[in-house]
């Protein structure tokens, strides 16, 4: 292997293959899917979110939820995510057309959240959570997100607001709320939202054995 | 042995060595001088981050340290700060040497590396404040990688000129890989943040895209640049040719086409295209291939001539590298086997995986090449045996120790995730006492690092105390072929 160019073309052949392959080939086939109609609500699959729960999809971008928590359902014989009722089916392509940036995720640190707001709908256990974990999960390793919360007197009314029903050490004392900032907000807003409850076409959803 | 002149390192003569080694050595050593900086940075926070894995009330409540950002700071800073800077002084030096050309502006290269770790610092306050991009590996917000394009761009143009300023003779095996790293790095770069962060096509074609731009990243940009240092080194230490011309192309071209298909091996079962996991799958078991092409050409390369890894810590810290680097291809040939990645997936044995490619591997190559190329750009000597030796010791415990426990760990981890019978409380229980090790030997790897910054320190500022021997980490034998240092 003398010339440079001969290194060069080689070069550019086996990456080039790569690049069209996986990088090209998603883009023009894979960029531009859209919703499909729900004949039965009159709305569409996936179903479109609040703004709220988008701007929550950047709260959980820059808090790294990703490095604890995946978001897919893998079918089997991959996995036995279905069995496991992390969801009811595979989750697609699709399934991610809402999202700014796909949360796949690479570890389960903590559990799957693909179909969390299909679990869990009360808004304040939520709240609950992500402000003092192990008050409600004594055994979870998940950390405290009391930093988008705001530890505060209660002057005159209480906030409508306020986290309700915290117990133990992390309560707020006589006369103090715990009142979650706007970013808090959105991040339950976008947890809600995680539901793959819906039909597509492309992922039925498997039969029993 | 073959006598194909590809297979040999350069014929300079020490004169004009030393006159080209004078040409690069200012950028050289601002790169390897701020990336030891982020290496120490990186790893502190990779510590940080373990201990929060065993014990969340850790600095907890605290956004800027939340677990989410540390580790992610950690993983960012070790490939952005650390990693790809070092690759960068590797490939400059080893490009100047193997053209055989003096460096010309280098004045540009010095502004390339101050403008690369300004980008550095700016993403990892990005990370720290809220503006992490969630994309593996690609975690800085987008106003900071068009700092870290424009720096890179500016090497690249530099090593175009210089490559075709080149002396004529045939590319050593070292230039193939220097071409491809350096050729493979801001394409890869450029689209990821193009597609994925700067102006993001829909979310259902990113997963792929950032599959791609993971897998390549090592394999395509860190993999190519060690090998590059290491078959240069290697040859160069203990006086031999490299054993097989037909070895090393078979290592290059097997990486090249595998390492760049093999990236979305870690979507098995994802939302993609069934044929893209299965296309992954395929290429990520042939990584087998340069794994053994690799190991075997250098092992009859070396063969008989172990020796001098006893005394020059250039040898040891690459061949220890190199060996990391055939177990990084050989593990993630097992792991992109379907039915074991049904196991292993979102284990912790995939943080074992990239503690063993990026610190077993790369960064151990790097280290021998930095021991191999400064005291020659320097004309200085290393300050202490003894701290290389702590390095080295400190560092191969806490890989060994950290990869084994993540395996182990993420082994039974992996097993209760999918054991439809085992509660995810379980999974966590069953993983902690592994963590806790693994976050013992994530401080190994700091008192490592901390050593190297410590004899970097010493030959810099030359704290070596004059007249004293050369810092070998043994008695030198008699019949070693090359001088250590200079």
């Amino acid at each position: 292997m003398n010339k440079l160019t001969l290194l060069f073309t080689g070069i550019l052949l086996t990456f080039g293959s790569a690049w069209l392959g996986l990088v090209a080939y998603p883009v023009a086939n894979l960029g531009h899917l859209q919703p499909l109609p729900n004949e039965e609500t009159g709305g569409v699959n996936p179903p479109t979110v609040s703004g709220l729960a988008v701007i929550g999809q950047k709260v959980y971008a820059a808090n790294g939820c990703m490095e604890c928590h995946t978001q897919q359902v893998r079918p089997d014989p991959f996995s036995t995510d279905i069995a496991k009722q992390l969801g009811k089916r595979q989750t697609v392509p699709r399934d991610e057309i809402r999202e700014h940036t796909p949360f796949l995720g690479e570890y389960r640190i903590g559990q799957d959240l693909s179909n969390y707001g299909a679990r869990q709908t009360d808004v304040a256990a939520i709240h609950r959570h992500l402000y003092a974990p192990k008050s409600v999960t004594p055994w979870s390793n998940m950390p405290s997100y009391s930093y988008l919360y705001e530890y505060r007197k209660i002057v005159g009314q209480p906030s409508a607001h306020a986290v309700q029903g915290l117990t133990g050490s992390r309560a707020p004392k006589p006369g103090y709320e715990i009142v979650p900032t706007q970013q808090a907000e959105a991040l339950v807003a976008y947890l809600l939202s995680l539901n793959q409850n819906y039909p597509l076409p492309e992922s039925p959803e498997p039969t029993a054995k | 042995m073959s006598n194909d002149q590809s297979s040999q390192p350069d014929t300079l003569n020490s004169a004009e060595r030393s006159t080209i080694d004078a040409s690069v050595a200012a950028p050289v050593i601002l790169f390897f001088g701020t990336a030891i900086f982020w290496l120490l940075f990186g790893s502190v926070f990779e510590v940080i981050s373990a201990i929060k894995l065993v014990w969340p009330c850790f600095l907890d409540g605290c956004g800027l340290f939340t677990y989410g950002r540390t580790s992610v700071v950690s993983v960012n800073v070790l490939a952005y700060g650390w990693a790809t800077p070092a690759a960068i002084g590797i490939g400059l030096w080893l490009t100047a040497r193997l053209c055989r050309v003096q460096l010309a502006r280098y004045k540009s290269l010095l502004a390339a590396g101050i403008i690369w770790n300004i980008g550095t610092f700016v993403g990892v306050a990005g990370i720290l404040i809220g503006d992490n991009t969630s994309i593996s590996h690609l975690n800085f917000p987008g106003y900071s990688t068009h700092i870290l394009l424009l720096a890179f761009l500016i090497i690249a143009a530099w090593a175009i000129v210089t490559f075709n300023q080149r002396q004529s003779g045939p590319l050593y095996v070292s230039q193939w890989f220097l071409v491809a790293g350096l050729f493979s790095f801001p394409w890869l770069f450029a689209t990821a943040s193009q597609l994925l962060v700067w102006k993001p096509v829909q979310a259902s074609a990113q997963p792929a895209i950032a599959a791609w731009f993971a897998g390549g990243f090592f394999n395509l940009w860190l993999a190519p640049m060690g090998l590059a240092a290491a078959f240069y080194l290697i040859p160069k230490s203990i006086g031999r040719a490299i054993n097989s011309h037909h070895l090393s192309l078979l290592a290059f071209w097997s990486l090249l086409l595998f390492g760049a298909w093999s990236g979305t091996s870690r979507l098995i079962g994802g939302p993609l295209p069934a044929w893209m996991a299965s296309v992954g799958v395929a290429a990520g078991v042939m990584m087998i291939i340069p794994a053994i092409a690799v190991a075997i050409n250098l092992h009859f390369t070396l063969d008989g001539h172990y020796g001098p890894m006893s005394w020059s810590p250039a040898l040891r810290f690459t061949i220890t590298g190199v060996s990391m680097l055939v177990f990084t291809w050989t593990f993630s040939a097992i792991n992109s086997i379907p039915l074991v990645n049904s196991v292993t997936n979102f284990s912790d044995i995939t943080r074992g995986l990239n503690l063993l490619g990026y610190y077993g591997s790369f960064s151990m190559i790097a280290f021998g090449a930095i021991y191999y190329i400064l005291p020659r750009l320097t004309g200085k000597e290393w300050p202490s045996s003894c701290l290389i030796s702590w390095h080295f010791w400190l560092a191969t415990t806490g890989v060994l120790l950290g990869v084994s426990t993540l395996v182990l760990g993420g082994l039974i981890q992996g097993y209760a995730l999918q054991d439809i019978g085992v509660t995810f409380r379980s999974s966590m229980e069953f993983v902690y006492p592994f963590r806790f090790i693994a976050a013992l030997a994530a401080l190994l790897i700091v008192g490592a690092n901390l050593a190297f910054a410590l004899v970097f320190a010493g030959l810099h500022w030359s704290l070596r105390r004059p007249g004293t021997a050369p810092a070998l980490i043994a008695v030198r034998e008699d019949n070693s072929q090359e001088p250590v240092a200079v």
